[in-house]
């Protein structure tokens, strides 16, 4: 009997054993997936830092279009463009991140798309990265690189079966407003400080050193001075734990000088400003900035804050 | 109660060596199905399946698209998500429904009269394959919204495409048999458990540390009301509740010396007369066996 029973135990086993591998009707019919593979994150980053290397050598921007896209790469190319212009004879300093985080969303359909967190020591800052794949047909280039200082907390993500949750700009669920709109509300107080946005929104140290800036601009004499600033569209927008926001906002800015007759308006030598305008402002001249600005919504309400930014002038009119 | 879980026991085994059989034939020793070649009646670029038409997972496929005269072509598996970006604007034959062995339901798909790129340079395929007049793809379908793609490659189209088609579970065979043995071993079971006399055996085996012979005699007993005992039968007994089970024990009696031998000495008269080893000196050693 017991020789029996332990010929129905090694059958019972085989079966369970060979049930494991039976085909069974898939779990979900949702049709969507992991935006990266979570091996392939290291290799598009070291992608990414090849070619950058080799730009920042030539110092010729064109290679960084492989890699980079939006307002990046506007950022970039003109950063790559002032220093052709300033001849300066310095190679652009080249660092080596290192990845901390990395938070994937499933998506249903492309773009796709993910957070990388690295951390930049010789550059004493980290970086909050987006990478965005626009098409099943293109490469994975960066989108959005804000910068944060490195006693900088982020708010924690909320992820959920391992994936990061992203939150539509559109979406207002837990917030004072959506996303989109606190974007728009942000560049409206830079805008104009004594607007309602202004008095909403508190003054952070972006804030802080833009309205500076302008202040000292502003002060120039025989020179108006005057600064806008825009928004570009919201896409990538990160759920946080506290039921908040983090938004990459792409802020666009404006500084148009007009110059008094009979005044010629120069800046010190390896300034943005000098570079784009080599001989000066004798009549008008208007420089564009992108800023690409790490907000965050606070959970429950309140206005939209700064952890980080990262920008430079894109281009540059004058006469 | 016994004999009840002895019936469900051998009836849920007999359905295991249906299944077990069932799968063995269906399969067969390679395990998989196989239909095709069908031809294909399109004259455009990509033929896709549609994100719910392969709704499995764990079938091992073997697709074979052909193409006449040596074309090119390419076959490749990808998650939906990345296989319908692919195809979104191109013309295609998009299969909306697939029954086995070979029953698809197709829809044309006006587009470009082209794929945005080559779906060779593309590094998101799960699993993929081209080649120059055919091309093979072998893979088991995974845990995700999938889909099939078949694609011309280059400046040709999949005009005059045919395509095999295997599917099946990788062991399939193997399993099958396994699951008619276990069906096999559980009818087997299940009679043993009918007959419940043999199971208390062992348990009392089991505490005895001993093995019992096979013709242990089991009686029941009805005890009235009077105390007097009453023999019943087996039959009878099912309709009582076990008291008390006692085990009787015979006592063991002196066991015959097989290996004992016996010396006879037989005189003039032909009487037997039995001697002992230590007189056997005395006498001359006739084997019977010889004698005979």
């Amino acid at each position: 009997m017991r020789r029996a029973l332990a010929v129905l135990v090694v059958l019972m086993t085989t079966a369970l054993l060979s049930s494991c591998a039976v085909p069974l009707p898939r779990g979900s019919s949702t049709v969507e997936k992991a935006a990266v593979r979570a091996d392939e994150v290291p290799q598009i980053l070291d992608r990414y830092q090849q070619v950058r290397a080799i730009a920042a050598k030539l110092l010729d921007p064109k290679p960084l279009s492989t890699v980079e896209a939006g307002s990046v790469l506007a950022i970039d190319s003109g950063t790559f463009e002032v220093e052709q212009r300033l001849a300066q004879d310095k190679d652009l300093p080249v660092s080596a991140p290192v990845l901390d985080e990395v938070h994937v969303p499933r998506v249903g359909a492309y773009p796709l798309w993910f957070v990388a967190v690295v951390s930049d020591k010789a550059a004493g800052v980290n970086r909050v990265q987006v990478f965005e794949r626009a098409s099943s047909v293109d490469p994975w280039l960066l989108v959005a690189s804000p910068e944060t200082l490195p006693d900088t907390e982020l708010p924690g993500l909320r992820h959920d079966d391992g994936f990061v949750l992203a939150v539509r700009p559109d979406n207002a669920a837990g917030l004072s407003s959506s996303p989109a709109e606190a974007a728009k509300l942000y560049a409206e107080a830079l805008d104009d400080p004594g607007s309602k946005a202004g008095a909403t929104v508190a003054d952070d140290g972006f804030i802080t050193q833009m309205r500076d800036a302008a202040k000292a601009n502003a002060g120039l004499d025989g020179v108006t001075f005057s600064q806008s600033w825009d928004v570009d569209d919201v896409e990538f927008v990160l759920r946080t734990d506290d039921g908040g926001a983090l938004v990459f906002a792409t802020l666009l800015r404006r500084d148009t000088y007009e110059v008094a007759d009979g005044i010629t308006v120069g800046w010190p030598g390896g300034s943005p400003q000098q570079a784009f305008l080599t001989g000066g402002i004798s009549s008008s001249g208007e420089l564009r900035f992108d800023h690409q600005v790490l907000l965050y919504l606070p959970g429950g309400g309140g206005p939209p804050r700064a952890l980080g930014q990262y920008g430079g002038v894109v281009s540059a009119d004058g006469s | 109660m016994r004999t009840r879980l002895g019936w469900a026991l051998v009836a849920l085994s007999a359905v295991c060596v249906a299944l077990g059989v069932a799968v063995m034939v269906v399969l067969g020793p390679d395990s998989r199905m196989t239909t095709g070649p069908h031809p294909v009646d399109t004259d455009g670029f990509v033929v896709v399946t549609a994100p719910k038409v392969l709704t499995w997972q764990g079938v091992r496929i073997d697709v074979l698209a052909e193409l006449p005269a040596n074309k090119p072509v390419f076959v490749g598996l990808g998650n939906s998500v990345d296989v319908q970006d692919f195809v979104a604007d191109s013309e295609r034959l998009e299969v909306t429904s697939f029954g086995t062995p070979w029953s698809p339901r197709t829809r044309e798909v006006k587009g470009r009269e082209n794929l945005p790129s080559s779906p060779t340079a593309l590094d998101w395929w799960i699993a993929k394959s081209a080649g120059l007049g055919g091309a093979r793809l072998s893979t088991t379908l995974p845990d995700e919204t999938v889909s099939l793609a078949i694609t011309s490659v280059g400046s040709s189209n999949l005009t005059g495409l045919r395509v095999s088609l295997a599917y099946g579970v990788e062991g399939g065979f193997l399993k099958g048999t396994g699951l008619l043995l276990l069906g096999v071993g559980g009818v087997w079971a299940g009679l043993l458990v009918r007959r419940g006399p043999d199971l208390r055996r062992s348990e009392a085996d089991d505490v005895d540390g001993e093995q019992h012979v096979d013709d242990e005699e089991v009686v029941y007993v009805y005890l009235d009301d009077d105390g007097v005992e009453h023999e019943i039968s087996a039959a009878e007994a099912a309709g009582y509740d076990v008291v008390e089970t006692v085990v009787v024990e015979h006592p063991p009696g002196p066991e015959p010396d097989a290996a004992r031998v016996v010396y006879v000495f037989v005189d003039d008269d032909g009487v037997e007369h039995e001697v002992g080893e230590d007189e056997l000196d005395d006498y001359e050693i006739l084997d019977e066996e010889d004698e005979r």
